[in-house]
């Protein structure tokens, strides 16, 4: 008795000093194996895996796995328990500012002043581009709520870039609807200018800003400050989507301050771009007006016909867009032949701007009822190719494991591997005895660890053999079982997706067909153009055949 | 009362003439809601599919790790970044016993990604029980605006139960030369 209860406390002792030198060790790996999963899921969410991401943060416990989580979460449509987790970073240490952004951005009911709460917290707890974007839709309330200067003094608290450029830019807007003079929308443009330049996006910035030239451009022009738009026009890059409607506008202002020839070189560059764009039709228009103007009658004609041309090409593009619409589906017909036609990376420059496909995707995209149509069935179809793919991927897991089940075919004893294992064992036990140098006996310490564990691996062998056939009966039923559901889920997704592409087919064709009432109606313009000039010419005529 | 007569009238006609327009109005915003609602419902119903597609990928992602990759035998490699300025990763390939096992090309976004602290799981695999040689070969372009190729060994040795093997590229100032280190965790 006093044996065992010495040994007992030897063993103690033993434990605990074990323990206590392995402890901090031990936490630091837990730590450790936790950032690794959190950089897992981080990796997974920006990849776009947010599957992948749930299950690493699974058991999240730091403030940073919840964060993914959470919006892994919102990615994938559980907007509850984001909220939840949300909530909970809210209270938190770290996260306050992001989990407030990301909760004012779900959907609340009408009335409710949540999202106003929150976008204010996050203006004071987040950093960064996530603190401007909460400083922008806070302006934004009060622009809407028609409180113009509180807008005002949000945007002044912002630091230059992308969102302060885009909030000057909704107030230029905003005055230029409110104020018959228009220096104050030109203040804010030229301010939103100066922010844009700021954004560390190169791209983004470059777009932005030929947006708000255009819009500067022609708020000069319509208060007849004519030098002052082709100043800010003159500015637009050529291969910005806005461009062709910026020389459209230059073409205007020249031709009103009297250079037709320079106006008409204006629009004959626009001429070049797809009438898609914004300002094309009107710069085929203005060039048999420029040639009036300028006095050259018989080109004037001739500019009115050749635009009578283009436009009636274009109602015949526009009709069979429509016929393939209905044929193919808008998906198809818009955004993936549009996407196969795409040029080659050398030369996708500016001239993928004038495909008239890409130009009706793009012109329609901007609206943004028909960005959610056609989302929900990129969606929706990407979901469907993921699930057929794993059931390929499962079918193949269920011949694999069908071919494991039933008996062994030769006889598996794990009597000979021990007897070969003991057999190497002693080689490894007679070299030891051996004079060895420090490498030749690291060598032999790591052979002997793995033959420690092909021994315990082997005396597991029989054990394991009992148990295959209940383990891959287990595997097969989950297999089974998640074909059975990834069958359900498809067909929930097919019937979606069939509702989600006909309400965009319908949005499309009511698209095309604008787009064919604009055209009509340019059609008509030139129609009259060109019988005005008839008529004054055949006037001059008989004025000429007078005595 | 001729007036009042005609006011009558008018009043009558205005009546007669808003009615349609009322009935109109009342079926577009009815039409209006329905479209929206219709599209609100559509929204959920995709939201709650997407749930479901996501809860039954992460049950495919078990099932796949205990087909395929036997806790015993199973050998995962990962790949962080340390330093997150000195390098822009181009390429990474792996090889195990000089067998070429997995190749990544990078991704702006991805390797943003990295930069902000992400951990990219390269490879996992089976391998038996005993030593095993993993290299890495990869391709970066430095702060310096220099392309480098550098490849780094590991000796290991694979034990029974999960092997994760990670792998850290640092390019540490002043001459942002690009060092592999890797770290066994069980």
């Amino acid at each position: 008795m006093v044996v065992r209860a010495k040994l007992r406390k030897v063993f103690t002792v033993f434990a605990l000093s074990l323990a206590t030198a392995f402890a901090p060790g031990l936490a630091s790996a837990g730590s450790d194996l936790a950032s690794l999963r959190s950089g897992l899921a981080e990796f997974a969410l920006d990849t776009h895996d947010p599957a992948a991401a749930l299950r690493y943060t699974r058991n999240a416990t730091t403030e940073a796995e919840r964060l993914v989580r959470a919006k892994a979460l919102l990615v994938t449509g559980s907007h509850q328990e984001a909220e939840r987790l949300l909530k909970e970073l809210l209270e938190g240490q770290y996260y306050r500012g992001q989990a407030a952004l990301l909760l004012a951005e779900l959907p609340t009911g009408p009335g409710d002043n949540k999202t106003r709460e929150y976008l204010e917290t996050a203006a004071k707890r987040a950093s960064g581009s996530d603190r401007q974007k909460a400083l922008y839709r806070l302006a934004e309330i009060e622009r809407e709520a028609e409180h113009t200067d509180r807008a005002g003094k949000v945007l002044a608290s912002m630091e230059p870039g992308y969102w302060a450029a885009m909030g000057y830019m909704n107030i230029a807007a905003d005055y230029g609807r409110q104020d018959r003079n228009p220096s104050r929308a030109l203040v804010a443009l030229r301010v939103a200018l100066a922010m844009s330049e700021e954004d560390v996006d190169s791209q983004r910035s470059q777009e932005l800003r030929s947006r708000l030239l255009v819009r500067a451009g022609y708020l000069a022009y319509d208060h007849g400050d004519h030098e002052k738009a082709i100043g800010f026009l003159e500015k637009i890059p050529l291969e910005s989507y806005s461009t062709s409607h910026g020389l459209y506008l230059h073409g205007l202002a020249l031709s009103a301050s009297g250079n037709q020839r320079a106006a008409m070189q204006s629009w004959h560059r626009a001429k070049k771009y797809p009438l898609a764009y914004p300002g094309v039709a009107n710069a085929w228009l203005g060039t048999g007006r420029g040639y009036d103007l300028a006095g050259y009658l018989g080109q004037a004609g001739e500019a009115y016909l050749a635009a009578n041309a283009s436009f009636e090409s274009e109602r015949v593009t526009l009709r069979k867009l429509a016929d393939q619409i209905r044929q193919k589906g808008a998906y198809q017909a818009l955004v993936l032949d549009a996407r196969n036609s795409e040029a080659q990376w050398f030369l996708a420059d500016n001239r993928t701007l004038t495909q008239p496909r890409t130009a009706y995707l793009i012109r329609f995209i901007e609206q943004p009822t028909a960005q959610a149509d056609v989302n929900r069935v990129a969606e929706l179809r990407e979901i469907r190719q993921t699930l057929n793919q794993r059931e390929d991927s499962l079918a193949v897991f269920r011949g694999a494991i069908s071919e494991r089940l039933g008996p062994v075919d030769h006889d598996v004893d794990g009597g000979p591997y021990q007897e070969n294992i003991e057999a190497l064992v002693q080689r490894l036990a007679n070299l030891k005895a051996r004079t060895l140098s420090p490498a030749q006996q690291e060598a032999l310490k790591g052979a002997a660890r793995t033959l420690a564990d092909l021994k315990a691996s082997v005396a597991r062998l029989d054990g394991r053999l009992k148990k295959k056939d209940r383990q891959l009966n287990e595997l097969m039923t989950r297999t089974d079982h998640a074909l059975e559901r990834i069958r359900t889920v498809r067909r929930t997704a097919d019937a979606l997706l069939s509702r989600a592409e006909s309400e965009l087919d319908e949005r499309a064709l009511a698209y095309v067909e604008a787009q064919d009432h604009r055209m009509a109606f340019a059609l008509d313009r030139t129609e009259q153009q060109i019988a005005h000039l008839y008529e004054y010419l055949a006037l001059e005529n008989l004025e000429r055949g007078q005595p | 009362m001729v007036a009042g007569a005609q006011q009558t009238v008018t009043v009558g006609r205005q009546v007669r003439v808003a009615w349609p327009v009322i009935v109109v109005m009342v079926v577009a915003s009815l039409l209006g809601f329905t479209c929206s609602a219709f599209a609100e419902s559509l929204d959920e119903e995709i939201d709650r599919l997407k749930a479901d597609v996501a809860d039954l990928s992460q049950a495919l992602y078990q099932l796949e790790e205990d087909v395929l990759y036997p806790v015993d035998t199973q050998v995962a490699v990962f790949l962080t970044l340390r330093n997150r300025e000195g390098l822009n990763l181009d390429s990474v390939e792996l090889y195990l016993n000089e067998t070429p096992v997995a190749s990544h090309l990078y991704t702006d976004q991805e390797r943003d990604s990295l930069k902000q602290g992400g951990v990219q799981r390269l490879y996992i695999g089976n391998l038996p029980h005993g030593a095993h040689q993993l290299k890495a070969v990869l391709t970066a372009r430095s702060a310096k605006e220099r392309f480098v190729r550098r490849e780094a060994t590991h000796q290991f040795r694979k034990r029974p139960g999960e092997s994760r093997i990670q792998m850290t590229l640092d390019a540490a100032a002043p001459d942002y030369e690009p060092v592999v280190s890797f770290q066994e965790w069980k």
